[in-house]
């Protein structure tokens, strides 16, 4: 992925002016043996798609059929579901609580992905900046927490925010911000979803700060040092030199960003205790509720193909974006 | 192209879902199994002590020294969806304990072996508890064996109250008074409960709902309705309400799985326990043997001076799956646990109700343990419906009690909702 910015970065490279030439000369010899030309290219492909087909399109196919069937523990028992139509979807569009979960998630999703976004880069900026021996430091923190699995993580939050024996709780009441001495963290939504927020965007930040920083690097010192020869302050340098070389990792990180956060599910679900109310269903909980806890495999099904649907909706335009940027070049 | 990575990225993000449904269960059940020469066996966290365990194996193994019987401890907080894989895989486990309240959902659906045609065979199967054999009964088939009850009653501390000169209440207005005074006298413990109650305590929430004639859900003609937001049912509520606000310090939003380790920890006078749980409280491991000479138990009282509020009667039953391939075998190591011998040991070690009226008076001798049996001959049972589990799964009333407690939404608002899904679920197909 480091290698992208590079490539795409280096405006009229050679390699990029080589392309159709090769693609003349291939064509030319093609019309001499052209069967089996032609058909290489498939039969090597051809593994990767089996594969693909085996562990993405069954699977996808198979929810995609769950969603339309009445499909409950009776069913499940018998191996043999009810067709339904379009029934489950139905239901998730006259049920008030489905639109709410959906608002909530894009509310959390475009939270959670903004604040990572921003603190990623600046961490990204700083990285590069620092000297060698910060910048070992704070790499090796990232590292941590990237190597921190999400369940310990999770646990250990749950612990600093307890109610009872939290250090937060602690912390604030010594630091005479309130007393704070059994305060609910999770009592208002409002409050614990700023809490899972935080530690969503504390797990992705290892990730998205490498990879930009990788970016980083890649950006061509003299355009940096002829902008600022020309007089540009750092803030227009960012905006007009490096921002736009980074837009490709942008676009990607963000996509990736937005994947992750809107499906969340461990940090919602290990946070409350495997029992969250209905204020806190977001969309992966409220799916998991429905297939596993309500056992409606059916309706389930449903609400993650809703939950596919609108993450490719929502990355359908990074993606655009991405494609146009890669035209421009 | 990167089109494509995301659509992969997407694609395996619901074939995870997929993957976990469509697996056979890694639930520990397995392959063993298979062979007639093992028999399986999940019993819940907390329900026979070891040296019970132990026991009824040992009595199975004089009579079929070639089968190993291999019992495995589940957790109550993921059970359904471990038993839900079980049950669709192609090895459940042979005998599976099951909470009262969850039968009726696993033999509509066809999962426990019907046993009707064995219920002679069975001990104390003409004493068994009334409520515990209509836990396992539907549409008029015996589909478990009753297994043991437990009734909760107030677990308190004599030292708290002596020092603050109070006793056990008649009423529950008395017990709000006696829970005053306790607050006042340890005025200066910032972290005291007189009564500590976890907001989504909803089984210690029942009595208070059921005293003043209120209910979860009635039935007629087929039809259920949810009456949580009936006058009696909000009044019940209410008053429930104003004692968790005055009296309790206990987390509005957690549950009362660490409820007896709060316990141990010296700030809270009073509690709505099990009976077993006076055994985790006074556990030299899990608690403080110090304790024991300082614990009491009163009933839960009633509105009216003099008389006790129905309890909810909890309790597992022993059910034997329909697929397992050891279904005689099942049923005898079934049938040892629920006999006699070791029903009597259930009461007297396990610290719980057994499945017998004869046995009703096993505890008798003491003064603990005998209150919990006798609260349990008052006691009622939540609506023995099919869908009744999906109620409990959806955390319908707990999440009704949770708004209240912490005043997101009032009585009325609260039991509306609450109310209404009730009546959406129940009559909803199974």
């Amino acid at each position: 992925m480091c290698a992208v910015p590079s490539a795409d970065g280096a405006p009229g490279s050679a390699a990029a002016a080589a392309g159709p030439r090769t693609g003349t000369l291939t064509r030319r010899r093609l019309s001499r043996r052209r069967l089996p030309r032609r058909a290489a290219p498939y039969l090597l492909i051809a593994p990767a798609l089996v594969v693909i087909a085996a562990v993405m399109a069954y699977p996808m196919g198979f929810l995609a059929s769950l969603s339309l069937q009445d499909y409950g523990l009776r069913e499940l028992l018998a191996h043999q579901g009810v067709w339904a139509g379009a029934a489950n979807y139905a239901r998730l569009a006259s049920d008030p609580l489905f639109w709410q979960v959906v608002a909530r998630s894009l509310a959390f999703t475009a939270t959670a992905v903004l604040l990572s976004m921003v603190l990623a880069t600046l961490l990204a900026l700083l990285m590069e900046r620092c000297s060698g021996p910060v910048r070992l430091l704070l790499g090796g923190g990232l590292i941590f927490v990237w190597a921190t699995p999400v369940v310990v993580a999770v646990d250990i939050w749950q612990w600093m925010f307890d109610y009872e024996f939290g250090v937060a709780n602690w912390a604030l009441t010594h630091l005479h911000l309130g007393s704070h001495v059994h305060h609910n963290w999770f009592e208002n939504p409002v409050e614990g979803f700023a809490i899972i927020t935080a530690l969503v965007v504390w797990g992705a930040l290892p990730f998205l700060v490498v990879t930009l920083y990788a970016g980083l690097v890649q950006v061509p010192l003299e355009l940096v040092e002829a902008a600022r020869s020309d007089g540009a302050t750092a803030w227009q340098v960012f905006w007009q030199v490096t921002a736009p070389l980074l837009r490709p990792i942008f676009a990607i990180v963000l996509s990736l960003s937005t994947i992750w956060d809107f499906q969340v599910f461990n940090q919602v679900w290990i946070m409350l205790n495997q029992r969250p109310s209905s204020t806190y269903y977001v969309m992966g909980v409220y799916s998991y509720v429905e297939a596993f806890r309500v056992t409606q495999y059916g309706r389930g099904a449903a609400v993650s193909i809703v939950l596919v649907a609108i993450l490719m909706l929502a990355t359908f335009f990074y993606v655009r974006q991405m494609a146009r940027t890669g035209e421009l070049e | 192209m990167n089109g494509r990575h995301l659509a992969r990225s997407a694609a395996v993000l619901a074939l995870g879902l997929v993957a976990v449904a469509c697996s056979g269960g890694p639930g520990g059940g397995g392959a063993s199994s298979n062979q007639p020469s093992t028999l399986t066996v999940w019993l819940m966290n907390g329900s026979a002590p070891p040296s019970i365990v132990d026991g009824v194996n040992a009595d199975f193994k004089a009579r079929h020294p070639n089968v190993k019987v291999d019992v495995q401890i589940q957790q109550w907080s993921d059970v359904t969806t471990k038993l839900d894989t079980a049950f669709a895989g192609g090895a459940p486990p042979d005998v599976v304990e099951l909470g009262n309240t969850l039968v009726a959902k696993y033999a509509a659906a066809g999962a426990l072996s019907n046993v009707t045609s064995k219920k002679a065979d069975f001990e104390n199967s003409s004493t068994w508890l009334q409520s515990l054999t209509d836990s396992c009964t539907l549409s008029g088939k015996l589909y478990c064996v009753p297994y043991y009850a437990g009734s909760r009653a107030v677990v308190y501390r004599k030292d708290m109250f002596d020092r603050a000169g109070v006793k056990p209440p008649a009423s529950t207005d008395e017990w709000l008074q006696i829970g005053q005074k306790l607050m006042d006298t340890n005025r200066s413990d910032a972290d005291f409960s007189a009564l500590y109650y976890p907001g989504k305590y909803w089984y210690a929430a029942l009595p208070f709902v059921w005293d003043m004639g209120g209910d979860i859900a009635t039935q007629s003609g087929g039809q259920w309705k949810g009456t949580l937001d009936s006058p009696s049912s909000q009044q019940g509520l209410t008053t429930l309400a104003n004692m968790v606000g005055k009296l309790s310090r206990a987390d509005k939003t957690g549950d009362e799985l660490k409820q007896d380790a709060a316990f141990v920890q010296g700030h809270i006078a009073m509690l709505v326990a099990n009976g077993w749980e006076i055994g985790v409280i006074t556990d030299p491991k899990t608690g403080d043997p110090s304790l024991k000479d300082k614990l009491g138990v009163f009933p839960i009282p009633s509105h009216t001076a003099g008389q006790t509020a129905p309890v909810f009667l909890g309790g597992s039953d022993l059910g034997i799956a329909a697929r397992s391939r050891a279904q005689d075998l099942a049923q005898e190591w079934v049938g040892l646990l629920t006999g006699k011998k070791w029903q009597t040991q259930m009461a007297t070690v396990g610290l719980v109700i057994p499945n017998t009226t004869a046995l009703l008076s096993a505890n008798d001798g003491q003064p603990l343990i005998g209150t919990f049996a006798s609260a349990a001959r008052n006691s009622r049972f939540v609506p023995n419906s099919p869908n009744w589990a999906n109620v409990e799964s959806a955390n319908v009333i707990p999440d009704m009690l949770v708004s209240i407690f912490t005043g997101k939404a009032s009585v009325a608002d609260a039991t509306k909702s609450a109310s209404g899904q009730v009546t959406q679920i129940l009559n909803g197909k199974s």
